[in-house]
């Protein structure tokens, strides 16, 4: 890419979709939670289960132990739903979506139109607070995989939504968590039966249009014996002033021999030049491998919000379960990541890797934070992790903060990490070939990146690499 | 709930209103949250509070206690030595040095003087204080031999806890090697030290903290340090036996060209407690800080490893490595890390490593294929592990008694 086209390519996911927007009342309580959860028609079991999560969150702190400060969120100032007028009776087909919505995901890039069936992928759209179309229903009911917004699912699949919306990332877990469990809007569910290979990439996309609006959105997979899936999810949201929350929380559940690939490319909207704006993104993203075999894969690409601060993490409960990270996080200008993960070893011979990856630029902060704990009955157990960050300048920080517990004598925990900047000699025998500075730093740099973005399905991979170049744009030199 | 504490203030001598006044409000700061607990970042790993509160009842302050004991010297190398009591300023010979190079004095109680707030354990000190030792080597003056510090703990020490503070200082061009010997008689107490080092331009300072048998000290140490010019410090840790012992340096490499080593070969025995936390403060460029510290845990041992590098914007060409190494020998014992980096500067060279499990089981098969049993080999394998930290120490003598003395800790391993 060249380098003036970079430049015109500051944010282009910025624009706003004018579109008349229905809300809740601003503010949170629980008139509110009361109000999502009528508009939602949800039981009451569920009702139930968001008031005991705001009566928890009333005596939670806000944790303030991470790296990157921001000013303080006045939680009484945010709008909690926002759905597009015309969902208000949700539509049957695509037919009958909002074209000014179809027209949005277009411009995003995103295949609504299920003509489109070249790219192989089923995508749950989430426009705010909704869930606006879900694309290869057909196809994936003949198979019994149940793809679709989590309040379909609450209302048609109760006892697996029960059985297992909390277990991983229960409502007393902490305060963005809980607070996602009392006003989660909508989501993607998905549940893949037994001995079943998903035949395609499922995918969400979110999209924050509104302003003054928080998205909290849920997530719940659930892989059974033996089947297996990948899961992609992808995030933008407009260029505005305001700061934007956004708190997710994703739950995965791996039972005997499954498998389950989740894949990120996160490019909210990071600020403008001077800081200012952008989303806070503080999601909580976990994943449990009950099962015996059972492996869960963390695939992200970081490049966007203001403050990034999450630590997708696995529990390996199933004897010679698997747990993996692959992490890649740019923070240019005066953007912010506090990012990594959480391995918890719990049975025999389980295994987890992780790979990170930092780039600061800018006036940015990188940092990785991470766990490693290996139980006393974790016989057998290995890890591996691997933390490199990249500086541009003296004026960018990358910090890396790995926490090891190990407290079993058959098990090894390795870990090691690095920090550079841009080796001057690779610099200059690029030159040399007649590439540019800019062009030499991203070709640099997506080298850094490879072993993480080879993991990407082929789909995010363009994409993600075309972002990483994007992100770094105007830091050099 | 019976009371932690039974101290009274008054009992000890203050040379002013002002100090007794500070001495109480200091008091009353620590109470309020008591010994630092898992909340606490810097204790992650370590919950003092509970530790204590475990082993210790109507803690008592040690205002007066009779020495009469003679001291088994070193004699496997040449040293002049000091004599510290219970924390506290005996005696000192320096046989082997020039005089009015080398100044020991008694530190007043109350120069304590670590300036950045090391939580609640700091205004313990400043509370309960009585002094300790100020050494000065005087600038171009290097000590042909070691100074050895023989920190003697009386058997009169039980549920009682000691607080002290000593000052280093080193001026241009100057060289010591210091090294700590803890002989402790039988009995349970808790030591508190907060000690000031000051190294001037070009001067080398190698700090050794060695411990002579197993006893049942509570010991933290906090060292704060500054460096200038060419300097170097070298702390070499081996102290080994304690039931808890925590050593928390904080060092800033101020000026170009200074350089840090922490070096540390531990075994750990049964119950022990141990933690070593760092803070390496690169703030300017040049510098270059190493710091390698090697763990053997056997039978319900804990050790931890708290590891910071942080590097200013100016500190530019930086070479700092952290690597460390835990070998645990049963299921009993735990290893944890946080071995950490803050780096605002691009163009340096940072790295960390960390690794923990058991022996390696096919060097142990090679060299019983060789002839060796299973528990020589066990034995020389960790051996090997630890001298690997003595590559800086060049005094023959004294590399060979620091030898010995890891050799006997690895053969006190069953």
């Amino acid at each position: 890419m060249k380098s003036e086209e970079l430049k015109n390519q500051e944010y282009k996911y910025g624009f706003t979709t004018e579109i008349e927007n229905f809300k809740a009342p601003k503010g949170l309580s629980e008139e509110t939670i009361r109000f999502i959860s009528k508009i939602k028609k949800e039981p009451k079991w569920m009702l139930d289960w968001r008031l005991k999560a705001f009566k928890r969150l009333k005596v939670l702190k806000e944790p303030n132990w991470q790296k990157p400060k921001y000013p303080k969120i006045d939680y009484q100032n945010l709008y909690y739903y926002s759905a597009p007028k015309s969902m208000k009776d949700k539509p049957k087909s695509l037919d009958e979506v909002d074209p000014k919505l179809i027209e949005t995901y277009n411009k995003l890039g995103i295949p609504l139109n299920e003509q489109k069936r070249l790219s192989g992928v089923a995508v749950d759209a989430v426009f705010d607070s909704v869930s606006v179309a879900t694309t290869f229903k057909g196809e994936l009911d003949k198979k019994g995989i149940i793809f679709c917004p989590i309040s379909e699912a609450i209302q048609k699949h109760p006892e697996l939504v029960k059985k297992y919306l909390g277990s991983v990332i229960p409502i007393s877990d902490h305060y963005f968590a809980t607070l996602n469990s009392a006003v989660f809007t909508d989501g993607s569910f998905v549940y893949i039966p037994p001995n079943t290979r998903c035949p395609m990439e499922l995918s969400t996309y979110f999209r924050i249009n509104a302003s003054e609006t928080g998205q909290f959105e849920r997530t719940l997979i659930i892989a059974d014996k033996g089947s297996y899936v990948s899961y992609l999810e992808g995030c933008t949201a407009p260029m505005r002033d305001e700061n934007q929350l956004h708190a997710a929380n994703v739950e995965l559940v791996a039972l005997d021999d499954a498998e389950i690939k989740y894949s990120t490319v996160q490019n909210w909207y990071p600020g403008d030049k001077d800081g200012v704006g952008g989303i806070y993104n503080f999601v909580t993203k976990r994943g449990a491998c009950r099962g015996k075999n059972s492996k869960i894969s963390w695939t992200q690409v970081e490049t966007g919000s203001a403050i990034t601060w999450k630590y997708p993490s696995c529990i390996l409960q199933g004897d010679n379960s698997v747990g993996e990270f692959y992490s890649i996080a740019i923070t240019n200008n005066h953007q912010k990541a506090d990012t990594g993960t959480k391995m918890i070893h719990l049975g025999k011979n389980t295994k987890s890797k992780i790979i990170s990856k930092g780039i600061s630029a800018g006036k940015a902060d990188n940092t990785y934070r991470g766990l490693v704990d290996i139980g006393a009955k974790a016989f057998n157990s290995r890890n591996y992790t691997q933390c490199d960050s990249l500086l541009m300048g003296n004026k960018c920080g990358a910090h890396t903060v790995p926490y090891i517990k190990n407290k079993n004598s058959s098990s090894t925990v390795e870990h090691e990490a690095t920090t550079s900047k841009i080796n001057e000699d690779q610099l200059f025998y690029c030159n040399q070939r007649g590439l540019n500075q800019e062009e030499a730093v991203s070709l640099i740099v997506n080298g850094f990146c490879k072993e993480v973005l080879q993991q990407l399905p082929m789909e995010f991979a363009v994409e993600a690499q075309k972002l990483v170049s994007i992100s770094l744009e105007g830091s050099v030199g | 709930m019976e009371k932690l504490f039974d101290i009274d203030l008054e009992k000890i001598s203050t040379s002013s209103k002002q100090e007794a006044q500070d001495r109480e409000k200091n008091f009353k700061f620590f109470l309020e949250n008591g010994f630092p607990n898992k909340k606490d970042e810097n204790w992650k790993f370590t919950d003092l509070s509970s530790i204590i509160k475990k082993n210790f009842k109507k803690i008592s302050n040690n205002y007066d206690f009779t020495f009469n004991k003679k001291i088994e010297f070193i004699k496997d190398f040449q040293h002049n030595y000091i004599i510290l009591v219970n924390g506290i300023f005996k005696f000192s010979e320096l046989k082997f040095e020039e005089k009015d190079k080398v100044k020991i004095e008694s530190l007043a109680s109350k120069e304590i003087s670590n300036s950045n707030n090391s939580g609640n354990l700091q205004y313990l000190n400043k509370a309960l204080s009585l002094g300790g030792f100020n050494l000065e080597v005087q600038a171009d003056y290097k000590l042909k031999k070691p100074i050895v510090i023989y920190n003697y703990f009386t058997s009169s020490l039980d549920n009682k806890i000691i607080n002290n503070s000593n000052k280093i200082h080193l001026n241009e061009n100057s060289g010591l090697t210091l090294l700590e010997y803890n002989i402790i008689e039988k009995s349970k107490f808790i030591k508190n030290t907060f000690e000031k080092i000051n190294i001037g331009k070009g001067a080398v300072l190698k700090n050794i903290i060695i411990q002579k048998t197993k006893s049942n000290g509570y010991f933290y140490k906090n060292i704060l340090g500054s460096q200038d010019y060419d300097s170097s410090y070298q702390n070499f840790i081996l102290s080994s036996g304690l039931k808890f012992n925590k050593i928390d340096i904080d060092m800033d490499l101020k000026k170009e060209n200074s350089d840090c080593f922490i070096l540390s070969g531990l075994t750990l025995g049964e119950d022990d407690h141990q933690e070593i936390k760092t803070q390496i403060n690169h703030l300017a460029p040049n510098c270059k800080s190493y710091q390698k510290i090697k763990n053997v845990l056997e039978s319900n041992s804990k050790g931890v490893y708290q590891g910071k590098i942080f590097v200013k914007d100016v500190a530019q060409k930086t070479d700092a490595y952290q690597l460390s190494k835990a070998l645990i020998l049963d299921d009993l014992s735990e290893f944890n890390a946080k071995p950490e980096l803050e780096i605002y500067a691009d163009d340096v060279k940072c790295s960390h490593g960390s690794t923990s499990g058991s022996i390696d089981q096919d060097a142990i098969h090679y060299l019983m294929t060789r002839g060796i049993e299973l528990d020589k080999a066990k034995k020389l394998l960790i051996k090997g592990f630890l001298n690997e930290i003595f590559e800086n120490i060049h005094e023959n003598s004294l590399k060979k008694f620091l030898e010995k003395s890891i050799e006997e800790q690895v053969d006190g391993i069953s």
